[in-house]
């Protein structure tokens, strides 16, 4: 039967639970004599539900979390002479991916049903695209050092095509209950090309599509709440033979278990083979028991069903115009890796820091665009660079202790390029752009009629401006006092021991309070030592 | 006239339907509610719907066990567009269980037979009224409304309205909204309209032939103006002068020669005509149809919607897929079960190749056929491909290889099927217009009924030249 090839049955446990079973088992794993001489063939199998607020084919809404059965239409429930209607809406989101993915998009598409009788599937039948999907031949490329892969290449898609969710069903004691919230949602099934070759790089082609959606706004890739779901090929095979018989992992959760799932099938079929090389490994469809981080059979090929595949006779081919197709493909977003690299070769920041950015939102890119604002045009690398420091490091690192959540208002980014600047120009010092960052994080939200400027915020702070480029304060003067506070510092420092200057620089900034410029502070220490 | 002293009879002293546990009645159900005084369109007008129409207020059980006492939680939007008009819904008709069936015999236990109405005499072995609409044209026939809806999926509005003599209109595929009507076959559904003339029916059919986003396949109103803007173009401008009637040489049945006669004083040609593919094309409709109800009616049996026998629970020691069976095979009549069973084969992974696929394939070459017949072009079509100047508008044979059969008779299998068949089941696999008019009667005394079938859109061509059989009918 095909009960446990169906999504959203309930987990045995809970992933937090199952840690220290996971870091014990995960031990166990020994390396097997001669394990370099086999290789890996990965290929996927994705399914990531459309962003589109509404069902595939009928105008409930979509949920997740809600209580059982109260988001269904009558279509959804399969009720004799309903009718699908297509959201056309999912077949742009669909098509957006398609073209992020590099695919070649069918001048008509068509959808077919996909019979079987289970609880989960109303009709008994799902809508799917068998014969003419929307689009084939994608590729998307990982780079090295992506979730560290070892080489740059392309990983293939197959084709990509539109589907309904199917219910969720659950068995309790003797009964079968079924929530069909889920059933109708709209899904694209993305298959890949057997190009992946370590748990590390299927890792990473699902990290790096998982950011695709979000940028793109077609779906949540959330493998958690099951809104992304991978269903994995292996086969192993010897450097140089033919490839091996393909084993078929499906329901997994996390791209951790992903990992786990390939390294497991791939240790099976290698003793497989040592031990039995001359029998071909049995294809089957396969589980992960995610206690063990080990596979196990759910059935095998022969048991495998005939699903009738026969087109959809309600449902209109999808027909694009050449025209529509091409203006989707120039509002296509700069997607992560792009900003990435587009960011790094300009400014030579850090690939990590942009990838903060992006991090802050991944739909909208609202951190990027901060950082563009803050820095603003033709900058040179150096404002960059400080820019990027200020707020990946100091504003991130400080809302992070306080536990309050980044918006692009939080610090608006003109007072933030104002701040940047002053301090570039030594006009206050980094200490001070520090206490600015922090009053205004813990300041209550301003009113939106009165715009905060940077004079409000020193004011507050009772820190002036020094307007000639140079410290109000008496540097010289606070540094006599340090020593003056610091005899064996200052012996210790006359010994030899120069590190001790940084125990005098301290003084000096709790005498300035923390004003003082800290570089000219340790110049003038210098000075006043050597006398 | 007697078209409009009909009407009026009707609107004045409708006849009471009636419904009985005992004696043979059309209705599987009979609105008791009294009509609202409405304006309207068919304000006060009763108008009886087929068992497989979803009604609210109705059991719609498509005259099968699988369904009894389901009650359909919405209206389908043929039946909303009556209303809205200030129809009467008088009832639902029996049917041969899912449109499965070509007499009205396949019907459960618990339902009384349908008898044809239309006699010549009195004390006759009662006949068929044809399926599977049989119950709707039974309906007209005995006059309890003034006109009902039925499904055609290969013949299932003509064929009991050439039996009970009345006028049956199966319209182009997607001119009336689908959703509510329970499938059959999605790509050959199509709701049809029984009345007892043609103004009756080309009546009900403007109130129900409209657009519905509810129904993908059901044509938008863009494809609806360049269909009138063709028609009016291609409509004669009196009667039937100029119109070009074929007549296919691949069917032996001919209509009477009187007939042609009468429509060639009326100013039409009449000429010979081949439709090379409609033998090869039967028995894709076979394939196409029983393959497409296999999937349709695999959501029966899975306890959703609320039939007492479909939603019986499992028997202790049961699993759900035994369930599931059980309930198929108790809930399904003989005749549906070998069509899911002969549709589930054609669907099979080896047998779609050769099966399914060739049907699809054949299905097309016959449309093929009709459009290098018809002079008219079809507005689905880019107005580019050009139009055979020489050929007809519209064709013409029998609906019927005979007069309605004696109920409970033997009937020869085979051939005499098969000549049936081909008489009705072009059309629909075409998505052609197609109307059964009352011609004559046969040598027994009982209706038999014409066949007009036109291009795609061209409704107002099939009713015109109706109209003009209408005529001679009348005269006879």
């Amino acid at each position: 039967m095909i009960i446990l090839s169906r999504w959203g049955f309930a987990r045995p446990i809970s992933l937090s639970s199952c840690s220290y079973s996971l870091r014990r088992y995960a031990s166990k794993a020994k390396a097997i004599e001669g394990e370099n001489e086999w290789e890996t063939i990965i290929g996927l199998e994705i399914h990531a539900q459309l962003k589109t607020g509404r069902k595939l084919f009928s105008p409930a809404s979509t949920s997740y979390g809600e209580v059982p059965n109260t988001n269904v239409n009558l279509h959804d429930a399969a009720f004799p002479g309903t009718l699908p209607v297509l959201d056309l809406h999912a077949v742009r989101l669909s098509l957006i991916t398609a073209l992020a993915l590099n695919c070649q998009i069918n001048r008509r598409s068509t959808f077919d049903r996909k019979h079987y009788f289970y609880h989960d599937i109303p009709a008994s039948y799902q809508i799917t695209q068998h014969y003419n999907p929307l689009a084939r031949n994608g590729k998307l490329q990982i780079s090295q050092g992506e979730n560290n892969a070892k080489r740059t290449f392309d990983v293939g898609i197959h084709q990509l095509q539109i589907e309904q969710d199917t219910a969720k069903s659950q068995t309790v004691g003797d009964n079968t209950l079924v929530d069909l919230n889920r059933a109708g949602t709209g899904l694209m099934e993305i298959v890949t090309e057997p190009d992946m070759r370590s748990a590390e790089e299927a890792g990473a082609f699902v990290r790096k599509l998982q950011g695709l959606l979000r940028r793109l706004g077609s779906g949540d890739g959330d493998m958690e709440k099951g809104n992304l779901r991978v269903d994995v090929n292996v086969s192993v095979h010897r450097y140089g033979t033919p490839f091996g018989t393909r084993c078929e992992i499906k329901n997994i959760n996390s791209v951790r278990f992903l990992q786990a799932a390939i390294e497991s099938e791939r240790r099976r079929h290698i003793q497989h083979y040592l031990t039995s090389p001359t029998t071909p490994i049995k294809q089957e469809t396969r589980g992960l028991n995610e206690l063990t981080l080990e596979t196990f059979s759910l059935r095998s090929k022969e048991e495998a069903m005939d699903y009738r595949y026969m087109p959809d006779s309600n449902l209109p081919a999808v027909v694009i115009d050449p025209e529509y197709l091409s203006g989707l493909r120039n509002e296509l977003p700069e997607m992560p890796w792009q900003v990435v690299k587009r960011l790094t070769d300009t400014y030579g920041v850090q690939k990590r820091d942009v990838e903060t950015l992006i991090g802050l939102d991944e739909y909208g890119f609202e951190g990027i665009r901060y950082y563009e604002d803050v820095i603003g045009q033709g900058v040179d690398k150096k404002i960059a660079k400080k820019a990027m420091n200020w707020i990946v490091h100091e504003l991130l690192g400080q809302i992070g202790k306080l536990s309050i959540p980044w918006s692009p208002t939080l610090i608006p980014s003109s007072l933030m390029r104002e701040m940047i600047l002053l301090i570039e120009d030594g006009r206050i010092t980094g200490t001070t752009g520090k206490s600015i960052i922090k009053h205004l994080i813990s300041a209550p939200a301003p009113s939106s009629s009165k715009k905060v400027t940077l004079q409000d915020v020193l004011l507050n702070l009772g820190i002036d401006i020094n307007e000639n480029n140079e410290s109000s304060i008496d540097i010289k003067m606070l540094c006599q006092q340090a020593i003056g506070n610091q005899p064996k510092s200052v012996a210790d420092y006359k010994k030899g021991n120069e590190k001790v200057i940084m125990r005098l620089i301290g003084e000096v900034m709790k005498l300035s309070k923390g004003t003082a410029d800290a570089r000219k502070v340790k110049e003038e220490l210098v000075e006043l030592l050597k006398a | 006239m007697r078209v409009t002293k009909c009407r009026l009879q009707s609107l004045k002293a409708p006849l009471k339907p009636r419904t009985s546990d005992i004696h043979p009645t059309p209705y599987s159900w009979i609105n008791t509610c009294t009509p609202g005084s409405s304006t309207g369109n068919l304000a006060g007008i009763s108008i009886a719907i087929k068992d497989n129409i979803s009604y609210d207020i109705a059991p719609t059980s498509c005259s099968s066990s699988m369904l009894k006492d389901y009650n359909s939680p919405y209206i389908a939007t043929c039946v909303q567009n009556l209303i809205a008009e200030g129809a009467h819904i008088a009832g639902q008709t029996k049917m041969d269980e899912f449109g499965m069936g070509s007499q009205t015999t396949h019907l459960p236990p618990f339902y009384t037979p349908v008898h044809n109405s239309a006699s010549p005499s009195p004390g006759e072995p009662p006949r068929s009224a044809g399926g599977s609409s049989g119950g709707s044209a039974a309906a007209v026939a005995e006059g309890s409304c003034w006109a009902a809806l039925g499904t055609d999926t290969g013949g299932s509005v003509r064929l009991p309205a050439s039996y009970c003599g009345v006028v049956g209109l199966k319209p182009s595929y997607g001119m009336i909204s689908r959703r509510g009507v329970i499938a059959y076959a999605d790509s050959l559904d199509c709701v049809g309209v029984l009345g007892r003339d043609i103004d009756t029916v080309e009546h009900v059919f403007n109130v129900i032939s409209r657009p519905d986003e509810g129904d993908m396949t059901c044509a938008s109103s863009s494809i609806r103006l360049t269909a009138f803007d063709i028609s009016q173009r291609h409509l004669p401008h009196d009667g039937i002068e100029g119109l070009r009637i074929g007549i296919p040489s691949e069917i032996k049945q001919k209509v009477s020669s009187g007939l042609l006669d009468y429509l060639r004083g009326q100013g039409a040609k009449v000429e010979e005509v081949s439709l090379p593919s409609i033998k090869k094309a039967l028995p894709a409709y076979y394939v196409l149809a029983c393959a497409e109800a296999s999937s349709n009616l695999g959501r029966f049996g899975g306890g959703w919607f609320g039939s007492p026998l479909e939603r019986q629970s499992r028997i202790e020691g049961e699993s759900g897929e035994e369930r599931r069976k059980r309930i198929r095979t108790e809930g399904f009549g003989r005749e549906v079960k070998k069509r899911i069973l002969a549709g589930t084969w054609a669907l099979s992974a080896d047998e779609f190749n050769n099966t399914y696929l060739k049907a699809l394939h054949l299905r097309q070459l016959l449309r093929k056929d009709y459009q290098n017949m018809f002079r008219i072009p079809h507005p689905l079509f880019s107005p580019s491909i050009p139009q055979n100047q020489a050929g007809v508008d519209i064709i013409l044979h029998p609906t019927a290889i005979r007069t309605a059969p004696v109920l409970g008779a033997k009937e020869a299998k085979g051939s005499n099927e098969y000549q049936q068949d081909l008489l009705t089941v072009p059309a629909s696999l075409a998505g052609l217009p197609c109307i059964s008019v009352p011609a004559g009667k046969g040598q027994d005394g009982w209706p038999l009924g014409v066949s007009l079938t036109s291009q795609w859109g061209m409704e107002g061509l099939v009713l015109r030249l109706g109209r003009a059989v209408e005529q001679w009918s009348k005269g006879q």
